[in-house]
């Protein structure tokens, strides 16, 4: 007739994802760090002749501190922001712990622990506030702040001391060759806290708010609220940290470079554990597998009969080529 | 052609603030120091002027690698093992003679920054983990090379040129070191306002994506910012060095913070884009009369850690306020 044909434009329905695609998609990373993380335990455990309950809880106990770091520094990441005073809160956790522990039965231990956690939560919440209100960059007032921090811990310790309840230990982190209850509290903190937070309304709105601020506030997210809420949650885990530190080593330690020490290699462990710096994405189990992992790079130099200093040299590559490979692969995601 | 109502005025006399930062700050730190000349004696003289130049000198310099990493919206974590690195090097060569063992020091930087800036550049790295990670390498390496008959070990000797240069007077008040800082800030004042690299490092800070649809290759200004950091850092640490008298593996650390709270007192945006230099300088200034008023108190140590975090915060937060430079 008239009019040629027009060419028929064919909009090919999406096809719907498998579970197994989307569980992919959405785990996959922390699949493969839990994969390295496996191989990494097989590859210690065949330099050691006898590889049984006591190796195993030393390195679950020696890491705890810094699984729980990583989940600290994962909400806080996950909603957005960052933070850099979780080790000055750890080390203020182990001061305070130390200090009133010290010759106590375990009811009154107990009771310090719920303090510490307590004081951590509020001083978190406070550092959140003050970054949602003043408008400050978050990675300026925790700057700050661990200094503030470590300076309130060398207030309650001026040095080295303290000490604990021997029961308070064994029931944090096990005896030397029971690395149940050290799983086990890992385990419980992250079935009975992080998933129940994750699933709720507060939880959803943390991962909205780090996604996209103002798409959450529009769609009546209370934006400044919900970050307070992942800072006090940070608080939570920090102090747990602080906790288990006094378990570990049994006395508090008010150094301030062991405290940014910790804090760089909880950034890293978030990192490695996948979830973005940019925020909105990750899971908590991730970081915690690859805190595991970082810490297992110094023993397994030591068997192989390197000097372990390189361990810190290995870290560092590790961290920078993982993250230039899971750039490399979110490329092509990529539609910008 | 100006309304001259009260309300503009008053727009007029904040607008003014947030153009010229260093006008604010050089009020704070007039009020700092005359604060501290009361705590502690002999500010005035000019021993008190020329050790609070001497002493602010290394930290502004690294304060100006913080600077142009900030200024693309970046963060230099590994410059404190730099400088460290750096120093110790120069001082274990030092019987190779001057120029090798100060070549040998701008190498290490050349190379820090050189892999830095591939990682942030090339292979868009997040900076604060890729200069995390190259401080871990760092930190690695020293203590490889320490140990037993690494590369590093062996006697270090300071070289006098760095003894002269860091810590001695030229005149009156001013310290040697002072040079060294004045060549630096007139390099970066004018090149980062005039160069065309300089603007480019605002644009790319600013808004990367229109910086790439304008053509400017922004792998190669990244580049640039990380490997002149790295220089500034061992710069720094050689300066350091030559005050301290002595080198060690981690003798600048606690400079880190500070270095970053001195560009941010300063004015310069950690989100990129905004600030510069001069406001650095009287950042490093101002925690540099801090650190004296805390240290001329009579209180603990704990007590000065605590108040220097909180008026680092306050500094901060009265200046976001000021400004309405507020963080996203």
């Amino acid at each position: 007739m008239t009019a040629t044909p027009r060419a028929e434009v064919h909009t090919p329905l999406p096809r719907p994802s498998s579970r197994l695609e989307r569980f992919g998609r959405r785990q996959g990373w922390v699949v493969g760090v839990a994969l390295l993380l496996a191989a990494l335990i097989l590859w210690r455990s065949s330099q050691i002749p006898a590889f049984g309950a006591f190796e195993v809880r030393g390195i679950v106990a020696g890491t705890m501190t810094l699984a729980l770091l990583a989940m600290a520094q994962s909400v806080i990441v996950i909603s957005g922001g960052i933070d850099l005073s979780v080790g000055a809160m750890m080390v203020l956790g182990n001061c305070i712990a130390a200090r009133l522990m010290l010759d106590q039965d375990l009811g009154t231990v107990v009771g310090v622990a719920v303090l510490v956690v307590v004081v951590a939560m509020v001083l978190s919440g406070l550092i959140g506030t003050v970054i949602v209100v003043s408008g400050v960059p978050d990675i300026v007032v925790t700057l700050a702040a661990s200094f503030t921090l470590a300076g309130l811990a060398l207030v309650v310790l001026d040095g080295p001391g303290g000490g604990t309840n021997p029961r308070f230990q064994e029931l944090l982190v096990g005896g030397f060759d029971q690395p149940g209850p050290a799983i086990l509290w890992l385990a419980g903190v992250l079935l009975v806290v992080w998933l129940p937070f994750k699933r709720s309304r507060l939880g959803i709105a943390t991962y909205a708010v780090g996604s996209d601020r103002s798409a959450a506030f529009l769609s009546g997210v209370r934006v400044g609220r919900t970050r307070i809420v992942a800072y006090v949650m940070g608080g939570f885990f920090s102090g747990l940290a602080g906790l288990v530190t006094t378990a570990f080593t049994g006395s508090g330690e008010p150094r301030a470079s062991i405290g940014a020490t910790a804090t760089l290699t909880s950034v890293a462990a978030v990192v490695l554990g996948g979830v973005a710096l940019m925020g909105g994405s990750g899971t908590l189990l991730g970081p915690v597998l690859a805190a595991f992992c970082l810490a297992l790079i110094p023993p397994l130099m030591l068997g192989l009969g390197w000097d372990p200093n390189y361990a810190e040299v290995a870290r560092g590559v590790i961290i920078i080529v993982v993250v230039m490979i899971g750039g490399l692969l979110q490329i092509p995601r990529r539609s910008r | 052609m100006t309304a001259t109502t009260a309300e503009p005025a008053a727009r007029d006399w904040r607008q003014t603030l947030v153009d010229r930062p260093a006008i604010a700050l050089t009020g704070v730190l007039a009020v700092l120091y005359v604060v501290t000349a009361t705590q502690a004696p002999g500010m005035f003289t000019f021993n008190g002027v020329r050790s609070t130049l001497l002493l602010a000198c290394p930290l502004a310099i690294l304060a100006a690698s913080q600077t142009l990493c900030m200024l693309t919206a970046g963060i230099d974590l590994s410059t404190v093992m730099t400088a460290n690195f750096a120093a110790y090097v120069a001082a274990n060569q030092s019987g190779q003679g001057p120029l090798v063992a100060l070549g040998l020091a701008l190498c290490v930087g050349l190379a820090v920054g050189l892999v830095n800036g591939i990682g942030v550049g090339v292979f868009k790295v997040n900076p604060l983990i890729m200069t995390l990670g190259m401080a871990s390498v760092l930190l690695g390496v020293v203590t490889v090379g320490l140990v037993g008959d690494g590369f590093l070990s062996g006697s270090t000797r300071l070289l006098p040129v760095l003894r002269t240069v860091a810590s001695g007077t030229l005149f009156g008040p001013v310290p040697t070191n002072l040079l060294v800082w004045a060549v630096v800030a007139a390099a970066l004042i004018f090149g980062l306002s005039r160069s065309g690299l300089g603007r480019a490092i605002y644009a790319v800070g600013d808004n990367p994506v229109a910086c790439r649809l304008a053509g400017i290759r922004i792998w190669q200004v990244l580049l640039a910012v990380y490997l002149l950091s790295a220089v500034l850092a061992a710069l720094g640490g050689l300066l350091f060095s030559g005050i301290s008298g002595s080198v060690g593996p981690d003798q600048t650390n606690a400079y880190l913070l500070p270095s970053v709270a001195a560009a941010v007192i300063g004015g310069t945006s950690i989100l990129g884009g905004v600030g510069g230099y001069t406001g650095t300088i009287l950042g490093a200034l101002i925690l540099t009369v801090l650190n004296r008023l805390l240290l001329a108190l009579d209180t603990t140590e704990a007590f000065r850690q605590i108040l220097y975090g909180l008026i680092v915060l306050a500094l901060a937060w009265v200046y976001v306020r000021v400004t309405g430079q507020r963080g996203a």
